[in-house]
């Protein structure tokens, strides 16, 4: 290979100085040309691997995805999914009550299934987009701390950079083995209650954290100690689970805080010194300072943070489900993915990509509003 | 500032302050804060403030670090006495000592003793309660083949098209990488019934496959971070070894690989963590009787199983244990690199 390219390229070089010699203006353009042609060779094929592998499991599959979900596929019984889709004209997804044939059978489906959990029957989708959706209450908590925690460790002060480790090990760590330790530490007896004194917090007996029918019925006025004759306060269903979704979003945002505060770090010293030093010149106090100069250079990073915050928060899936296992109190939108899609031989992929193709859609959506918010921010 | 400049003036005019007043200044010159009594100093008031920051930067180390202390001297727990005082569950730990006081800790095996019954498979406590005949060192040999194989063949094809992308001129080059680019757009569980169905067809899933695999032609995320690490280093070296006579690929293998090293290990440090704690990857792919699962998901099966048994949860936290602490050493070795790339990339992960 190597000796060969090297010929090539001394009959290149050999070709320019006889082109140049003879015929000065028609073969000049040859060397170049055979440049080009060695450019665009090698360009792709070093980056063909990475091409072949993004479309081959980013594409092709969000293509079959969206394909399937118009299908009737089943674990078993039907063929393999390439070989399924080329046929898809004969197994288009159908109405299970009249048989007729109707593409958007399992979009009807998954938007209206309904539970049953008390006297009114809810929405299945509604309840787990909202779970979803309360866990990003840690977002913002998360940025706040991970702002203040930058700030302080931006300081001039010597090893501030044993805190940066010290302060990203949790991101590290495996989900699983956190999800476990924080299972023991929340648990009736455990480490918070005692250090909080929460072991008869609740009518005498302890904080429940993690068990959704632990001292039931749990209202709000039991939780508070209060005495108010609302439905929302008396009713069960609007405080089970609450403690539970409080122990996830400790634990997300414990776990997110180190590379957060590693990217604040990074913004923060991209901030222009010299403009901060001209507003202190000007008798600007340390809060003026970091509001009016360093806020408006930290704003893309901020952004950033947010973008990428909302993506991930709304694909949760591995936390609540190993605390608590699979639950419409706690459990993520994902999960409803894994429980129709996949779990098990009667699971119906078809559904699970119906599920998943308005999962994008979602994160699509909310990510475009995001950067239109920034556009219209920087008008 | 201004305060100060105030303050120049005010001897002269002898203004008169009530004692408590007078006392409330000097409380804050103490702390280098400057008032109409008193002006304090400007070293005092940084010494105060690095003081401050001290003190609210070892709290939230304390937060950190704790849980993971916590896990430590629970994998420790002895399991003969639950319900007891002495239980580790009832217990805030501040240091070990407190666990070795207990007297009767059972077993030949002292301390150790769930380590060893994870590992050995002794007392139904084993992965083999999980999933029968799965043994300690074969997840863990599964865990380091799914995150040892992808991740070095990984990040070099990645590595291969950042060069591609940052350095050499051909046609349709942003097209492309703009159109690889919008992959990081699909969510992955938006996907994952499809690609379950094609790696189901292609008989991937079960003999762990799906975990190597797809890893082998890189990530479009590692390509983008290592291009931008290669749009900082200079042309003129590569332009250099091609009037030598290098070609492209003599030039990636001579000059391009070791010059962006710390780029490509760090990079490659972080993805042998993500699929190192992958749990999700295995979960959704391989069936759960199957022998070729990864670490996080037999603890997780194994926490399943043991669920029902009083005190299994030490077993569990011991495998938590064993889980997290690789990862850790090594992110304690190379956290220099790892961190000044992630301040580079603007990564989380």
């Amino acid at each position: 290979m190597e000796n060969n390219l090297t010929a090539n390229a001394e009959a290149v070089s050999e070709g320019a100085v006889a082109g140049e010699a003879v015929l000065p203006q028609k073969k000049q353009k040859k060397p170049i040309n055979q440049q080009k042609l060695q450019d665009n060779l090698w360009g792709w094929i070093f980056c063909i691997p990475l091409i072949v592998g993004t479309v081959w499991f980013v594409y092709i599959c969000l293509i079959a995805a969206f394909l399937l979900s118009f299908t009737d596929y089943s674990m078993i019984g039907s063929l393999p999914m390439f070989e399924y889709l080329g046929e898809m004209g004969k197994h288009l997804a159908y109405n299970e009550d009249t048989g007729a044939t109707d593409i958007l059978w399992w979009y009807k489906q998954v938007f209206t299934e309904t539970i049953k959990p008390v006297g009114t029957e809810l929405n299945q989708m509604g309840m787990y987009l909202f779970n979803t959706v309360f866990y990003m209450i840690g977002i913002p908590i998360g940025m706040i701390l991970a702002m203040f925690f930058a700030v302080c460790m931006t300081r001039d002060i010597p090893g501030a950079n044993v805190f940066r480790v010290i302060y990203y090990f949790p991101c590290v760590a495996s989900t699983v083995s956190i999800v476990y330790t924080f299972r023991l530490m929340f648990s009736n007896a455990g480490v918070i209650n005692q250090l909080f004194g929460l072991q008869t917090a609740v009518d005498g007996e302890a904080f429940t954290w993690l068990q959704l029918s632990g001292n039931l019925p749990l209202t709000w006025n039991k939780l508070l100690g209060k005495d108010v004759t609302t439905q929302f306060m008396n009713e069960p269903f609007w405080c089970q689970g609450i403690l539970s979704k409080a122990v996830i979003i400790i634990m997300s945002v414990w776990k997110g805080l180190g590379g957060t505060i590693i990217l604040y770090i990074a913004g923060l010293s991209g901030v222009n010194a010299a403009t901060k030093e001209a507003a202190q010149i000007d008798g600007a106090n340390g809060w003026q300072i970091f509001w009016k100069v360093t806020m408006p250079d930290l704003y893309p990073t901020i952004f950033y943070n947010i973008v990428t915050a909302v993506i991930g928060g709304m694909q949760i899936y591995a936390e609540p489900v190993l605390l608590m296992d699979e639950n419409y109190l706690t459990s993520g939108y994902v999960s409803l993915i894994w429980e129709y899609g996949l779990n098990g031989m009667n699971a119906s992929p078809s559904t699970g990509a119906a599920y998943g193709m308005f999962l994008a859609l979602i994160i699509f959506i909310l990510t475009m509003f995001q950067f239109w918010l920034d556009s219209k921010n920087k008008d | 500032m201004s305060n100060e400049v105030m303050n120049n003036d005010a001897p002269e005019q002898e203004k008169q302050y009530s004692s408590a007043r007078y006392a409330w200044g000097a409380f804050l010159a103490f702390f280098g804060i400057s008032s109409a009594t008193h002006r304090g100093s400007k070293k005092r008031k940084k010494l105060i403030g690095d003081i401050l920051v001290y003190i609210i930067l070892l709290f939230g180390s304390f937060l950190m670090i704790y849980p993971f202390w916590w896990m430590l001297a629970a994998s420790f727990a002895n399991t003969s006495n639950l319900g007891t005082s002495t239980d580790i569950l009832n217990r805030l730990v501040w240091w070990p000592s407190l666990s070795t006081a207990d007297p009767d800790y059972n077993g030949a095996h002292g301390f150790f003793t769930n380590y060893y019954d994870l590992i050995v498979g002794g007392n139904n406590r084993g992965f083999d309660l999980a999933v029968p005949g799965l043994t300690f060192w074969r997840v863990l040999l599964n865990n380091l083949l799914y995150s040892i194989v992808p991740v070095v063949v990984g990040v070099i094809t990645s590595a291969s098209a950042a060069f591609s992308f940052a350095k050499i001129e051909w046609i349709g080059r942003n097209v492309v990488f703009y159109f690889l680019l919008a992959a990081i757009m699909v969510p992955g569980p938006s996907i994952m019934t499809a690609q379950f169905c094609m790696y189901d067809a292609l008989n991937w899933r079960d003999n762990g496959l799906v975990l190597i695999i797809p890893g082998l032609f890189g990530s479009i995320m590692t390509a983008f971070f290592i291009r931008q690490f290669l749009y900082g280093m200079p042309t003129s070296i590569i332009e250099a070894a091609k009037i030598d006579g290098a070609g492209y690929f003599r030039i990636f293998c001579g000059f391009i690989l070791p010059l962006a090293m710390p780029a490509i290990m760090a990079q490659g440090l972080l993805s042998f963590m993500g699929s190192w704690n992958n749990y999700m990857g295995s979960f959704i792919m391989i069936d759960r009787d199957q022998k070729s699962i990864n670490l996080p998901h037999a603890l997780a099966l194994l926490d399943e199983s043991q669920s029902s048994i009083p005190g299994g949860y030490a077993v569990v936290i011991a495998g938590s244990v064993i889980c997290v602490l690789p990862v850790m050493i090594l992110f304690a070795c190379f956290q220099k690199l790892i961190i000044s790339s992630l301040m580079l990339t603007g990564s989380k992960e």
